[in-house]
């Protein structure tokens, strides 16, 4: 299959250069060519003018091209310092006082600052972002790619994140952002490039498009924003109170968190990744201790009850590591769509495994959010990324599920895809259940949800009623300033 | 699975390992022959095979249940002698039909048993079955060595071994070829393998087991009770695996000795490993190990050393370990 097709593209120093496009479009592939990971069948690669080829990646970076990928490169054990230095020592007997000189500079000329002997594993998704960039820097990268970089950030911290961008397009280097927020590219960006299945659609500059236009270019057709429908919350359905959760690390991940969840509701669980929002959903789902407090289920106390009387009670999930909680990749999408429903008719009947119900709700729920497959019987390692999180946010919605724990149920889904999951978790709350969202993508949940909360420092914070839903005053509370 | 590959891969093991017979000096055709006709050429070999056959079935559906919950039961080996012994402890209190049956018994709780304490510390305290199945291998060695040498010996004879176990306890044959016997186990080993191939696929708790031996993560976040799980898969491999040291005793030797088991938890270990996670390729699997088994010791009497037998399983279960690595290792 071709994954670009006759595409044009030009990036030029001095700008912010946005690529967007729908899951599948060919960003990803686009990327890999120009950082030397993938050989192209047909045309060039032009580097100040000249033809140039970059068999791998070591290549690309010989040439001044650096690329910060999605899931951070850093080794938490090491030092910042040997962080930034690895794969790129200046010499073979390492001289750290001087390696710390020059990191130093470059931090201070970016407006960073570090503590460069501390272990990597206390650096914050921001302060980890900023390395990565740094790394570029240290390894004398001009052109840079950046594939998601706000993904993991609060708003404050994407903002200060193209402040520094843009103070290094300013000294004429090239950047290059794969986003899905649309905002950012308004806000932040000179020029943006559209793919759509494979091809280019536009490449423009951004003050000539609207947020509509530019989202019709993306998708193919007109878009409707969502609108959210007026809320009517009923009585409580999911009631924390004062719970408290340790950490892996016997830290206290959640200090005395209490909210309510009404039927009928959706409510969005912002934050910066990190403040507790996995070990809430773990608590919630009974995979990890409540040492203190109670949860309430409809009233009942559920704050011990094993994870399999909660999915019985009608409680699902949508795993944050889909990978390694929410699939088993060497089975096929049938075996795979009992994960969690194994126990409840029609899968189970009294013990026996009902393999022909097992197969109609696999092709139920791979039909629902559309999942693109080779077959219901091929392994989910053949799926891409996307499309096992849509099996895996329609596996979690199929029944009839009281209470979905979302954990970034849009994480790599494309527009399309994103519509779908929250209709779907829409329905949910409209017959009569309950659905909480974490998400690190502020736009998201005050698209979707009825109402935000906001976790920080495993405290639970709801803005006031009057600034429900200010970007700002949310923005403040996740990282815990403005209270 | 692509089985294909593996029986390809199979047959050029086995061709490489017609090379150590030229190092013996022995001309190939007598090896040929001398390895046919005990094994499966002659009424004689089969004698031979079928006795391998039984503690190989039984002991690597033993072992494949535990592959299947992520464990890897090093174990057998161990499991089968205690079974074995508990087995002749019973059968010599109870010398008729009865005993006969209880001793079978007596053999699965005492391989359980022995099982067990490695499951319980790889669920409860993260402790890793290989190492803790090892160490209780050493120990079962040890404590039937004991008993055999002391509570259990027959005092009438020299040799370190238990009395011979009266007519009526013993198992009788299904059928006989002469002096080729078809014992129960063979029919109780076959009737495992699809009983194991039934609750692995059909019944919720075999899919739950399965989940454990794939992803234990993904497993609890869908409910199960990951550590019961592993608990109860080993002590049921143990069961099993003392079921086989059972058969040994009452179904063949009729009495036990010290290492009776003489390896053939470890050849169940590679048994399980080649049939590849499903039940019913355990029946060719066993079959394989035990006709090499008694063709390698017929070699033997043409001074080809019967370590040839473990050359070749060790290269076959190599070569079909790397293979499943690679390809992801499932027979969903």
């Amino acid at each position: 299959m071709r994954a670009l097709d006759a595409v044009d593209f030009s990036a030029l120093p001095g700008q912010i250069h946005a690529l967007v496009g729908e899951n599948g479009a060919g960003k990803t592939t686009l990327m890999r060519v120009l950082y030397g990971a993938l050989d192209v069948t047909s045309g060039t690669v032009l580097l100040d003018g000249n033809e140039v080829s970059m068999p791998n990646s070591a290549a690309a970076i010989a040439r001044g091209i650096g690329m910060v990928s999605q899931h951070y490169s850093i080794i938490p054990a090491l030092t910042t310092l040997d962080n930034l230095m690895l794969g790129a020592e200046p010499s073979f007997a390492l001289d750290r006082k001087a390696a710390t000189e020059r990191a130093e500079a470059l931090a201070k000329q970016m407006g960073f600052s570090f503590r460069w002997t501390d272990k990597a594993e206390a650096l914050s998704p921001a302060s980890a972002q900023k390395l990565e960039i740094l790394k570029l820097l240290w390894r004398e990268a001009r052109i840079m790619i950046l594939d998601e970089p706000t993904a993991m950030l609060s708003p404050l911290d994407a903002d200060a994140l193209y402040g520094s961008l843009k103070r290094l397009a300013n000294e004429g280097a090239t950047i290059i952002v794969v986003t899905h927020r649309l905002p950012e590219v308004f806000e932040f960006c000179d020029q943006v490039t559209v793919l759509r299945g494979g091809k280019l659609i536009t490449t423009q500059p951004v003050p000539e498009l609207t947020p509509a236009t530019l989202a019709e270019l993306i998708v193919g057709r007109p878009v409707e924003i969502p609108s959210l429908p007026e809320s009517h919350p009923g009585k409580e359905l999911l009631s924390v109170r004062e719970i408290q959760v340790k950490g892996d690390r016997g830290d206290d991940a959640l200090k005395s968190v209490s909210f309510d969840l009404h039927a009928g509701e959706v409510v969005g669980i912002a934050g910066v990744d990190g403040n507790g929002q996995k070990e809430l959903f773990e608590a919630l789902m009974g995979l990890r201790d409540v040492y203190s407090g109670e949860v309430f289920l409809g009233g009942i106390p559920i704050t011990d009850a094993a994870p399999v009387k909660r999915l019985e009670g009608g409680f699902r999930l949508i795993p944050e590591d889909r990978h390694h909680e929410g699939v088993i990749e060497e089975w096929s999408l049938t075996d795979n769509v009992g994960l969690g429903l194994q126990n409840q008719p029609p899968i189970a009947d009294r013990g026996r495994l009902d393999r022909g119900a097992l197969e109609r709700t696999a092709s139920a729920v791979a039909e629902r959010f559309r999942t693109k497959h080779g077959g219901l019987d091929q392994p989910m390692a053949s799926l891409s990324g996307g499309n096992q999180q849509r099996f895996v946010a329609a596996r979690a919605i199929s029944g009839e599920p009281k209470v979905v724990l979302a954990f970034q149920p849009a994480r790599g889904l494309d527009l399309a895809g994103i519509a779908d999951v929250y209709a779907a978790l829409r329905d949910v709350s409209r017959s009569g259940g309950g659905v909480l969202v974490v998400s690190y993508d502020l736009e998201e949940l005050l698209t979707h949800c009825d109402r935000v909360i906001v976790l920080c420092h495993g405290h639970l914070a709801e803005p006031d009623a009057d600034a429900a839903r200010d970007r700002g005053a949310i923005g403040r509370l996740m990282v815990g300033v403005g209270e | 699975m692509k089985n294909g590959h593996h029986w390809a891969l199979i047959i050029i093991v086995l061709a490489l390992s017609i090379f150590p017979i030229f190092l013996t000096g022995t001309p190939l055709p007598d090896a040929a022959r001398s390895f046919w006709e005990s094994s499966i050429g002659q009424p004689r070999g089969w004698v031979v095979t079928l006795r391998e056959l039984s503690p190989l079935l039984i002991g690597g559906v033993a072992v494949l249940i535990a592959l299947r919950a992520g464990l890897f039961n090093i174990g057998a080996e161990g499991q089968m002698l205690v079974g074995a012994c508990a087995a002749t402890a019973v059968a010599l209190q109870m010398p008729n039909v009865s005993g006969a049956i209880l001793a079978a018994i007596a053999g699965m709780v005492a391989g359980a048993l022995w099982a067990y304490p490695a499951g319980w510390l790889k669920a409860y305290r993260g402790g890793h079955e290989v190492i803790s199945t090892i160490m209780l291998n050493q120990i079962a060695v040890r404590l039937t060595a004991w008993f055999v040498k002391s509570p259990m010996k027959d005092p009438n004879q020299i040799a370190d071994t238990s009395p011979r176990l009266a007519g009526a306890a013993e198992w009788v044959p299904v059928a006989s070829f002469g002096r080729a016997h078809l014992t129960w186990a063979i029919p109780i080993g076959l009737l495992l393998c699809w009983l194991l191939w039934y609750w692995l696929r059909h019944r919720v708790a075999g899919y739950e087991l399965q989940a454990v031996g794939a992803n234990p993560r993904a497993a609890k976040v869908a409910g199960v009770n990951v550590s019961q799980i592993t608990t109860r898969a080993m002590a049921a491999s143990g069961a099993l695996s003392g079921l086989a040291g059972a058969t040994i005793v009452l179904a063949d030797q009729g009495r036990f000795y010290e290492n009776i088991s003489a390896g053939r938890g470890f050849d169940a270990l590679g048994v399980a490993l080649l049939a590849g996670g499903n039940p019913l390729f355990v029946i060719p699997t066993s079959m394989v190990f035990a006709i090499l088994n008694a063709g390698t010791s017929g070699m033997g009497l043409e001074g080809i050393p019967k370590g040839l037998s473990g050359l070749i399983l060790g290269g076959l279960i190599l070569i079909v370990g790397s293979l499943r690595t690679k390809t992801g290792g499932s027979d969903e």
